[in-house]
């Protein structure tokens, strides 16, 4: 029997003659949990992608054993037969199948008949929800009845089904709130108990540091290091990630606060698909020239959909009155709020985001093309140096202004969307969590560029679930729950306790 | 192996329209070879007077796959083109024929409709949000429907001379050298000025060497072109009025703001509706664009036939967006150029021509058009490496 469950030894990928990751060994004992750490493009998923047969044998060169052997899956399957499952950043369910036809979905239990056993299926489907501490789970229930965060709890249903050997985590936790967050930890702790490895991949260190037992930093597709974490601090892992030591996590800079230009008046938002649910409930709030309002709340606390009534893209039900200096003025499209200096950089950057098939820099002028024509035509001349000026700017990290920006980064493409609602020189930004799936390089570089704009005077709305980002930008705190505004806080030694306390419920609103 | 499977892979997906141009020259030896008649004189495919036809009959589908590429490129379909063709040609011929109208009058009634309709059309679509499958499918049928009511099921004959020369003139010969020789200075013009720029912001460019052969290679094209067209009778009008289309068109893909939108709006709706474009009444106007386009081809045909008959533009979507799709336009939308399609077309028309000629019978050509389609899709996919 070997030491190790899986060895990859020396592994090289190469895309078009470029290295995405070259020689990274990563070793798992049986019954270990190993973090896999690294900035966004440093080529965590590529190595996963190889582990995964996603990039077939042959693609790639190095070696992997697998229980001592070497491993010899061609396909996604294979290595899941082998005892491998990849959870993916992204959901990778059928939101109309239910609940136990998305676990068993390529293996679905039939009767002599050939027909499905819905009975064995939705029992097993159940016993694994009680697994997995989630027995309310109705498993013959539309997968898109229940949250994000259930979701993914659902998706490790899967990988039980599958019997994994080894459980590769990527970024679980993005998208959950923090109770979600506790049970998936408490349950990947079990699993470790139970003997079963893990990857777990994750930009959130504390997470790492818990539950890891071992981790292995790779930085622009090099190995850097390997240690088990009891060596460890959170601090160590970031500079080894980074490269270089990253003293202030947040680079607070002095700026006046001027006078109220912005407010919204009893805003509220009504659910899309069942109308009688109030998504945001009678919510008013000021915004001053130069302030950072930080909006924390648990995810489902209603701040997108307040963030899209104010940017007038919400497609269902909504009312509430938004006044610029003092006068109403009218929010019925995006255009119509950037025409009227409110601009806002959304939560889902692939979806609402990018223009994948579209050069970086085409991106970043589409709010704007119609200031560089001529004559009706685009003047070459102008957009190219506006573009060069904004990724110089951005410091966004691209081989030509044109390459198309699919191909980028998360971090240079946040900074892409970023740079693209700047242009039309909003009075109002609304970020709505600007660091999501960001490298810790580029969130100091948005946050330095929130400062700026604060001091030019710009009323910042920034929308985080993380909190020690919401008190490390924020002049003054917004605490939404279950779409009320359940806290406004001077940020002036608040702590991640109230802020939370106040989320959940437990406190009443604070006149600030 | 793999190696230069991959080479050819990446060579064919940069110059996608180099490898339909192979495709062409091989469909138009095979037909060459199969119609040689020593006792005529030679082939009776690849002479002066069968080029011209085989333009003349492009021409028409050329307009409709031209503005097709857009509706397409922004994640639309329009399966009504071929009818409105036929319903803006049949008013041509009944307000020409029967209401004598003045050419100039004709033509601006029919222009104006086509572009309302195709508006009321990228109405329905864009702001009520009906599928434009369905719009469409209805207007198909609405659209023959009311041919057939305007003529009468009959056939509206004979069109005035001045409307005949929209489908059956030709250019005389100098005028034709002319407008060859200053399109190719424009051309040669505008390629050393993008590749300055591009140079200066730092874009690849082609080596020096490959720019002036590709700009050789157009100069042949369109000499051999000019050259072969007057040696019949000159270029035809509806062909002359194709390549100005192909001109603006491409330009107002590549150049304008709204042609940037049309492809923002087919490869991420969403993206760029919240970056405060707005796309509804961009794809109001991509159907705007096609409803123009329709009127054009509609006068077309009835002028090239000098009737209007209600069978006209039978079939004419499924021939343009065939020719969308042979020429490299993405189903998912974002990706397409009006050049593309308008190979494609010429693709499709050689295959009905060279066939007609073989006397294949009509079946037969269906079949094999159809083969075609599928296979050209199928290569661009193996091509581009997006197998599954």
């Amino acid at each position: 029997m070997a030491d190790y469950l899986l060895e990859m030894r020396g592994i090289t990928k190469e895309f078009s003659g470029v290295k995405a990751i070259d020689g990274i060994d990563l070793k798992v004992r049986p019954g270990e949990c190993v973090g896999l750490c690294g900035e966004n493009g440093a080529g965590k998923s590529t190595l996963m992608k190889v582990l995964s047969a996603v990039y077939p044998p042959g693609s790639w060169t190095g070696t992997i054993l697998w229980e001592g052997a070497e491993l010899k899956a061609r396909n996604i399957r294979e290595t899941e037969e082998a005892g491998i499952v990849i959870i993916h950043q992204e959901l990778m369910m059928v939101p109309h199948l239910s609940v136990a036809e998305n676990i068993f979905l390529g293996s679905e239990p039939t009767t002599f008949g050939g027909l499905i056993d819905y009975d064995a299926m939705n029992a097993r489907a159940a016993e694994l929800m009680i697994q997995l501490k989630m027995p309310d789970i109705n498993v013959a229930l539309p997968v898109m009845a229940y949250s994000g965060g259930k979701q993914q709890l659902i998706e490790i249903a899967k990988a039980l089904n599958k019997n994994a050997k080894l459980l590769i985590l990527d970024e679980p936790t993005s998208a959950l709130t923090s109770s979600e967050t506790r049970t998936l930890l408490d349950l990947v702790a079990e699993f470790k108990a139970r003997g079963m490895a893990c990857v777990y991949i994750s930009h959130k260190l504390d997470e790492v540091a818990e539950i890891a037992d071992t981790v292995t930093v790779i930085r622009d597709g090099t190995h850097v290091a390997t240690h088990p974490m009891a060596e460890l601090t959170t601090d160590k892992i970031i500079t080894m990630m980074v490269g270089r030591e990253m003293k202030n996590l947040f680079p607070r800079e002095d700026h006046d606060i001027g006078e109220v230009i912005f407010e919204a008046r009893n805003v509220t938002v009504w659910d899309t698909t069942n109308t009688e649910r109030k998504l945001v409930d009678d919510v008013s709030f000021t915004l001053r020239r130069g302030e950072i309002l930080g909006v924390a709340g648990l995810v489902g606390a209603g701040r997108t959909e307040l963030a899209s009534h104010l940017f007038g893209c919400w497609r269902g039900e909504h009312t509430g009155a938004i006044l610029l200096d003092g006068k109403e003025v009218r929010v019925h499209s995006p255009l119509q709020a950037v025409r009227q200096g409110i601009c806002m950089v959304p939560e889902d950057r692939k979806r609402h985001g990018i223009v994948p098939l579209m050069g970086v820099g085409h991106n970043i002028t589409l709010s704007v093309l119609r200031n560089y024509t001529r004559f009706g035509l685009i003047d070459a001349e102008d957009e190219m140096a506006v573009i060069r000026n904004e990724i110089d700017r951005m410091r966004i990290k691209t081989a030509q202004p044109l390459l198309p920006i699919a191909s980028l980064s998360g971090g240079n493409q946040q900074k892409a969307v970023v740079a693209k609602m700047l242009l039309p020189g909003p009075r109002v930004l609304i970020l709505d969590e600007p660091t999501r799936g960001v490298d810790v390089g580029a969130k100091y570089e948005i946050y330095k560029l929130i400062f700026e704009l604060a001091k030019q005077g710009v009323a910042v709305l920034m929308i985080s679930s993380e909190l020690p980002e919401v008190l490390g930008i924020s002049d003054r705190v917004l605490v939404m729950g279950e779409g009320r505004l359940r806290g406004d806080f001077p940020n002036t030694g608040l702590s991640q306790e109230q802020i939370l306390a106040a989320a959940l419920g437990k406190q009443t609103r604070d006149a600030a | 192996m793999t190696l230069t499977r991959k080479d050819l892979r990446t060579f064919l997906s940069s110059y996608k329209i180099v490898a339909l141009l192979i495709v062409i020259a091989v469909i138009w030896a095979f037909f060459g070879f199969m119609t040689y008649d020593a006792d005529l004189g030679g082939s009776q495919f690849l002479t002066a007077r069968n080029f011209s036809n085989l333009l003349r009959q492009m021409a028409i589908t050329g307009m409709l796959a031209s503005a097709m590429v857009f509706v397409i490129v922004a994640g639309e379909i329009d399966l009504s083109v071929g009818s409105l063709l036929g319903l803006l040609g049949g008013i041509a011929a009944v307000l020409d024929v029967i209401y004598h109208w003045p050419l100039a009058g004709t033509i601006a009634v029919v222009i104006l409709l086509g572009i309302v309709i195709g508006l009321g059309v990228g109405w329905l679509t864009a702001y009520q949000g009906i599928p434009s499958f369905i719009v469409t499918l209805g207007g198909m049928l609405v659209f023959r429907g009311a041919v057939l009511g305007l003529t009468g099921g009959i056939t509206v004959a004979p069109a005035s001379e001045e409307l005949k020369v929209i489908g059956q003139g030709y250019l005389p010969g100098g005028l034709g050298d002319g407008l060859a020789a200053i399109l190719f200075v424009l051309l040669v013009v505008t390629a050393f000025r993008t590749r300055a720029g591009r140079q200066k912001h730092g874009l690849p460019v082609s080596s020096m060497a490959a720019e002036v052969a590709r700009l050789v290679a157009i100069g042949a094209v369109i000499l051999g072109f000019v050259v072969t067209l007057n040696s019949y009778q000159g270029v035809p009008v509806p062909v002359l009025i194709l390549l100005v289309i192909l001109g603006i068109f491409t330009i107002v893909g590549n150049k304008t703001v709204f042609g940037r939108r049309i492809y923002a709006v087919g490869s991420n709706l969403e993206a760029t509706r919240l970056s405060g474009v707005d796309v509804n009444l961009v794809k109001m106007l991509v159907f705007g664009l096609m409803g123009l386009m329709c009127a054009l081809a509609g006068l077309t045909t009835t002028a090239r036939l000098a009737a209007g008959t209600p069978s006209a533009g039978f079939g004419g979507e499924l021939d343009a967006i065939a020719s969308c799709f042979i020429g490299g336009t993405s189903m998912r939308g974002g990706i397409g150029s009006v050049a593309g399609a308008l190979v494609g077309a010429v693709i499709m028309a050689s295959l009905d021509n060279g066939m007609s000629m073989l006397g294949v019978e009509t079946f037969w050509q269906q079949i094999v058009k159809g083969v075609i389609l599928v296979l050209a899709v199928w290569m661009d996919i193996v091509s581009s490496g997006n197998t599954r």
